[in-house]
């Protein structure tokens, strides 16, 4: 039996919204054991945000209890959290998020730097990283000369980088068209399969349909946990053949 | 708290598929933030310029500013010891050295006060220069010049530290003989000869009286009425009985005594001394109201420094101000730079910044903004502290200790100003701020 990776014990949040309390999440408890590949689905203003925010140690629950790695992280501090953010969170983006002034490499470098790991080591990780994702002839360029698909495999490989126990991706397709985003789901099915544990945030249906698990959230409360049969996305020529990567949804 | 066992699944699944070597400190390395700081202040580089012009430009003018007030200070220093150091001057009450002998009172400074002043024989008393002056025509030939006929004893030379450029000066047989000789300014030998060499073994006409020329004073650097290249000196006899006589009294009155101390130090004691003595001599009982007066060249000099040292103060100042209104350039440019980049800071943290290292990033942006335009303004403020001293002809004088409290002030105003700023970055929420569009 693989251990927990996250475990959520009835885990609320409330924001304060004109001095009422308005509660995003009501309880949520469930576990995400290490090699997992699960989606978190809900439409807007489900709370989906504000779970992946606290999964990601971003943010902190009002009430409830996560442990991450089987630690108590429900209360650390802005401090520990972005210690530990570093070493055990790879967050992908819907929106990329790599820093534009920075060369590709160095945007994979970014995490082990705040890590605190030696130049020469980081370089070798990043360069690494970029190999596994198919980019290392791209090291040198700055983010805004790819494509939007290189792009999110960069900002995979810089996920990756600290070697993390959970990689996070919000949304990691929603900037991209339907091949290149399959080709990023695709890539991570084989991250999972060498064992990384994998939470998917989206709202559409095609891509938790790739996945072993769903969690569904409304309303702030756990509405399901599916268990189905992952169904693998087709060869990308014969989805989209027009879908050459769209440019100009690059916002890094 | 303890801290994340970030290792624990080791046993289990490789989380990826290769490992990612130890975390040897855990914490950003200083140097790196240093080098993101540099990076990004390089990235927007326009902007840099712009927001350290400030800092350069009130760096800048505190350092010439101040410059130009010590040289000020420097060069009126030099020009008033350059008449004599040491110099107590004693001159009728109400009246300055310099001016006229024609109707002085009878109870002013005399010959006699000098030569009662000779006679102590004071140890502390390294010279003593009775002066009289009177302005008249001085003629060779068919040239005519207007100069200041002084009458003087030997002791000129040393306590108004003038020496002769061609011959020599007159002595004290000279005087004793109440000789025709005279000792010509710069001047009047080029007006009246036109040179030094020329005048030399020549005669002047003063005052219908033929005066043999045995020296020549050098070039004062002064033209025009009253400057020492316009002096005829004389021997002090032969003035007072041969060129003007004006003494009812019978002891000739001066327009200053001039008393040379041997030290600074033992100037105020000597000052003293002279002003019991000029005080008996003179019947005076009032020390209020004494018909006479003793200035002593150390204490004028102090107070011309704190009058150039509160100047320069206040152009320091000034200039001080003006830095200060770049700290507060910096202060908006970092303001808007945090919230130009706030997803930058939002992406680095969720990276793994910890709020301690955006705060240190933006500081130090902030710091090295105000650091490289104090080492440029005062590398501006020396080229413009030596052109402004061209420009008015006043040596200015690099204040060292004004490059340091320039410099630090610099930094003090970026890490002051830069402070809050970068709290704010800090503080960001990482939420909030991946939001930020």
């Amino acid at each position: 039996m693989a251990p927990d990776v996250v475990s959520l014990d009835a885990v609320r949040k409330a924001y304060r919204l004109a001095d009422q309390p308005f509660w995003a999440l009501k309880g949520v408890t469930f576990t995400v054991t290490a090699g997992e590949m699960m989606a978190l689905m809900g439409p807007s203003g489900s709370g989906k945000t504000t779970l992946m925010n606290i999964i990601g140690l971003l943010d902190s629950p009002t009430d409830g209890r996560y442990r991450l790695n089987g630690e108590d992280v429900s209360h650390l501090s802005e401090f520990d959290r972005a210690v530990l953010r570093n070493r055990t969170i790879g967050f992908v983006f819907q929106a990329f998020h790599l820093l534009p002034r920075l060369s590709v490499v160095e945007n994979v470098e970014t995490p082990l730097t705040y890590g605190g790991y030696p130049r020469r080591a980081r370089r070798r990780r990043a360069l690494e990283m970029l190999d596994r994702v198919g980019l290392a002839d791209k090291a040198g360029t700055l983010p805004a000369t790819l494509s939007g698909g290189e792009r999110q495999r960069v900002a995979v490989a810089r996920a990756l980088a600290t070697s993390p126990t959970l990689l996070l991706a919000d949304e990691p397709t929603g900037n991209l068209d339907t091949r290149t985003g399959n080709e990023i789901i695709a890539l991570f099915h084989q991250l999972n399969n060498e064992g990384a544990t994998i939470m998917v945030v989206t709202h559409e249906p095609d891509i938790a349909e790739q996945t072993a698990r769903t969690v569904r959230v409304r309303d702030g409360l756990m509405e399901a946990d599916e268990k189905h049969v992952a169904v693998r996305p087709a060869p990308a020529s014969a989805q989209d053949d027009a879908g050459a990567d769209r440019r100009d949804h690059g916002a890094s | 708290m303890a801290r994340p066992r970030h290792r624990s699944q080791r046993a289990v699944r490789e989380p990826a598929p290769v490992r990612a070597p130890e975390h040897p400190r855990g914490s950003l390395d200083p140097l790196e933030i240093v080098l993101i700081a540099f990076r990004s202040l390089r990235s927007n580089l326009m902007r840099s310029a712009l927001t350290t012009l400030g800092v350069v430009i009130g760096v800048a003018a505190v350092v010439a500013l101040t410059a130009a007030g010590s040289g000020v200070n420097a060069s009126v220093t030099e020009r008033i010891t350059s008449l004599g150091s040491n110099l107590l001057t004693i001159t009728g009450a109400g009246r300055q050295a310099g001016n006229r002998v024609r109707g002085a009172p009878p109870n002013s400074v005399t010959l006699a006060d000098a030569q009662a002043i000779q006679a102590l024989d004071d140890p502390r008393i390294q010279g003593i220069a009775p002066q009289v002056q009177i302005n008249l025509a001085v003629q060779h030939g068919a040239n005519t010049s207007y100069a200041t006929v002084v009458g003087t004893w030997p002791d000129y030379q040393s306590v108004r530290n003038t020496t002769v450029s061609e011959g020599t000066f007159f002595t004290q047989a000279d005087d004793n003989a109440d000789r025709l000789v005279a000792v010509l300014g710069y001047q009047v030998a080029q007006d009246l000869f036109g040179g030094s060499q020329r005048a030399l073994g020549q005669s002047v006409l003063i005052n219908d009286l033929a005066f043999d020329v045995i020296g020549v004073l050098p070039d004062k650097g002064n033209t025009g009425f009253m400057s020492p290249n316009s002096q005829v000196l004389i021997p002090l006899t032969t003035f007072v009985t041969r060129v003007h006589r004006d003494s009812p009294t019978g002891t000739p009155t001066m327009s200053a005594v001039y008393v040379q101390g041997s030290s600074a130090s033992a100037l105020s004691g000597l000052q003293q001394d002279l002003t019991t003595l000029i005080a008996s001599r003179h019947r005076q009982t009032d020390p209020t109201n004494y018909d006479f007066r003793i200035l002593n060249q150390a204490d004028q000099l102090a107070t011309l420094n704190s009058v150039t040292g509160t100047l320069t103060l206040f152009l320091g100042s000034i200039a001080g101000i003006s830095l200060l209104v770049g700290g507060i350039g910096i202060m908006n440019i970092m303001l808007v730079s945090v919230t130009e980049r706030t997803r930058e800071i939002g992406v680095r943290k969720a990276l793994g910044a910890k709020p301690r290292d955006i705060l240190a990033q933006f500081l130090l942006e902030a710091t090295m903004l105000s650091v490289g335009g104090g080492v440029l303004g005062i590398l501006v403020g020396i080229g413009l502290g030596g052109i402004a001293g061209h420009a008015l002809s006043v040596p200015s004088r690099i204040m060292p200790q004004s490059i340091v409290i320039a410099f630090v002030f610099a930094a003090a105003v970026g890490i002051f100003f830069g402070l809050y700023p970068a709290q704010r970055a800090a503080r960001l929420d990482p939420v909030e701020s991946l939001r930020y569009e």
